[in-house]
């Protein structure tokens, strides 16, 4: 057994994660909810925030937080001719021919990581990152804490986006029923451009925080994927506060998983909560809506 | 599945309709097949090998699905599965290898049991994503649990069998595949999957036993992707969890079916046909070869979704069609 601070201590670094976890499910989270879109390419959004914080820094020495909003808008921008000259063409052919262009892209893309910026893993370098925040027994990397905050914060404004504003009224409508919504004059099409660049933003900006935070290389999108599925099936699909719970509750989840097993259980204990999830749960985490 | 495949229902284009002359026809292509390695250089045995062990795969993906709309993105487990079944019977248990690998099928039917309660309950894009999870949550098994090797994976501590003998083994592999292949997409069975696939519940309320139908066909598939994966195994020689469990043996056969047809019946054959000669020209630049198979992926299935089989279909039913009227 080991000693009390350690526990605790894991136990605040698995909640202090489990934020940022949230923040990079959230993209996927609503890509999902509203466009009925299983986005395999999401784990290598993620990996471009991270390459994005990664080359602003080298470059121009901008801090990657301070460059957060401007990381989010290239993502965006990058969501955008995907959306509109991969996506759009595929409507009305079923969900599946939209998962797959979206595994074909998730493919290349880890490809060109490799080529372009080699296999190495990588980790964006801040002195935030490696000091500690100490509080009595408790220490915890600064950045556990920044990026737990600034998660929280956007989490939040997502949520009030959709449950508050005119446009969340019209994102709502076009994820319940499409087709009466485009017929009371809602542009469904424009609501999934948007949510699609909405949710490449997010993507990116936790990218970021995980490439500060931890470290990555270019194919590890795919476990970021998975473990944001879990954190979708555990929060509920679609309700971007419950992403933060399921978020925080994994997190929290795997450090005890990573303390009482050893570290490379990790995200075993993540993914085995995954698939007992999904086999209780008869209807899948779809379940409320299907 | 239902828009990718629509159109997809096996049409017989091949002028040789009777089905003597096509058993006759088979069988003498597996003969010529097992003197092959009699006459060819190693070289060509070798590609051979690969080529035949990802026929077996694509056909497995295929009958997923291209005919139960199962999209599976799960392959590795099972490949993997199969080779850490076959090598750990080898070294522990001194198992010939036709034993071992008949274990290795085995072994990809129970798991496909057992995982079935959870899986079948997903439908669609959840199912696939359940099948991802899988693949990855196996790997971190194995790596993780101490009696695999962890990383580095295990050896094989008896001779290999040598290449022309493991091309044989492949070839009876085919074999099999290619009579349950025969069996499951000509009888009764293929209807019934396909009922399924269109529509479950429209196919259940009809009184269709959907889940025993995907069962069987999940069994079936997974069999085989083990034992293909047990028989690259003993190839290698040696198994590590990020080459048995890796998303290419996901990747590959997905793509094979779709570049050559989803749910058409010889789109295995001819997908991996021409995905192991791009690999064999790009064997240099294998990021370059995944990153060209996507492109692939996404220019076919915005433009011709039924794959090669499908436009070349397309082109013998327009030059048949042109005497007669022409239908819609």
């Amino acid at each position: 057994m080991p000693a009390l601070d350690v526990i605790l201590n894991a136990l605040i670094s698995g909640v202090l994660l489990g934020g940022m976890l949230a923040l990079t499910a959230l993209g996927l989270s609503i890509i999902l909810g509203v466009m009925r879109l299983v986005n395999l390419a999401h784990g290598e959004f993620l990996v471009a925030g991270a390459y994005a914080g990664l080359f602003l820094l080298q470059w121009t020495g901008i801090d990657p937080l301070a460059g957060l909003a401007l990381i989010g808008l290239v993502l965006a921008l990058i969501g955008y001719p995907i959306h509109r000259f991969l996506l759009v063409p595929l409507a009305g052919k079923g969900p599946e021919a939209s998962m797959m262009t979206m595994f074909g892209l998730s493919i290349i893309l880890q490809n060109l990581f490799i080529l372009l910026f080699s296999a190495d893993t990588r980790a964006i370098d801040r002195s935030y990152a490696t000091v500690p925040l100490e509080l009595g027994p408790i220490s915890v990397p600064q950045i556990f804490v920044i990026g737990f905050v600034i998660s929280v914060v956007l989490i939040v404004a997502v949520h009030l986006l959709i449950a508050r504003s005119r446009f969340g009224r019209d994102l709502r409508a076009s994820a319940d029923q499409p087709q009466a919504a485009a017929m009371i004059g809602i542009n469904v099409s424009r609501v999934h451009a948007f949510t699609f660049c909405l949710g490449a933003a997010c993507a990116g900006i936790g990218g970021t925080l995980i490439g500060v935070a931890l470290s990555f290389t270019p194919t590890s999108g795919a476990s970021y994927l998975l473990t944001d599925f879990a954190v979708i099936v555990l929060g509920g699909l679609g309700n971007v506060l419950g992403t933060l719970v399921g978020g925080i509750v994994l997190g929290v989840l795997q450090s005890i998983g990573g303390l009482t097993l050893g570290d490379g259980y990790r995200d075993l204990v993540g993914l085995v909560l995954f698939l007992a999830m999904l086999s209780v749960r008869p209807q899948g985490f779809l379940g409320h809506r299907a | 599945m239902t828009v990718l495949t629509s159109q997809s229902t096996p049409q017989r284009t091949i002028s040789i309709r009777s089905p003597a002359i096509r058993i006759v026809i088979a069988c003498i292509a597996f003969a010529a097949l097992l003197a092959a390695p009699i006459v060819l250089p190693t070289y060509f045995v070798e590609i051979g090998f690969k080529l035949l062990i990802y026929i077996v795969l694509a056909e497995a993906w295929n009958l997923l699905a291209g005919y139960g709309g199962l999209v599976s993105l799960g392959t590795s487990s099972f490949f993997g599965l199969g080779a850490y079944v076959t090598v750990g019977l080898i070294n522990q248990a001194g198992a010939g290898p036709l034993q071992a690998l008949a274990a290795s099928a085995l072994a990809g039917t129970a798991v496909a049991i057992v995982m079935s309660r959870g899986l079948f309950r997903l439908r669609g894009l959840y199912f696939t994503v359940g099948t991802l999870a899988l693949a990855e949550a196996l790997r971190l098994f194995v790596i993780n649990v101490p009696w695999f090797g962890g990383a580095t994976g295990l050896f094989v501590t008896v001779d290999l069998p040598e290449i022309a003998a493991l091309f044989r083994y492949a070839t009876l592999l085919l074999a099999l595949a290619a009579l349950v292949m025969a069996l499951a997409t000509g009888s009764r069975f293929s209807v019934l999957l396909r009922a399924v696939r269109d529509d479950e519940d429209a196919a259940s309320q009809v009184g269709v036993r959907a889940f025993r139908i995907k069962l069987a066909a999940f069994i079936v598939a997974s069999a085989l992707i083990a034992s293909a994966g047990g028989l690259q195994a003993i190839k290698l020689g040696a198994i590590e969890p990020y080459g048995s469990f890796g998303l290419q043996w996901s990747v590959d056969p997905l793509a094979i079916v779709i570049i050559g047809g989803l749910g058409m019946r010889f789109g295995a054959m001819v997908g991996a046909v021409f995905f192991v000669a791009i690999g064999e020209l790009l064997a240099d630049y294998p990021e370059l070869h995944v990153a060209i198979t996507g492109v692939t992926l996404i220019l076919l299935i915005r433009f011709a979704p039924r794959g090669i089989c499908g436009l070349a279909e397309a082109a013998l039913r327009r030059r048949g069609a042109a005497p007669q009227e022409a239908h819609p």
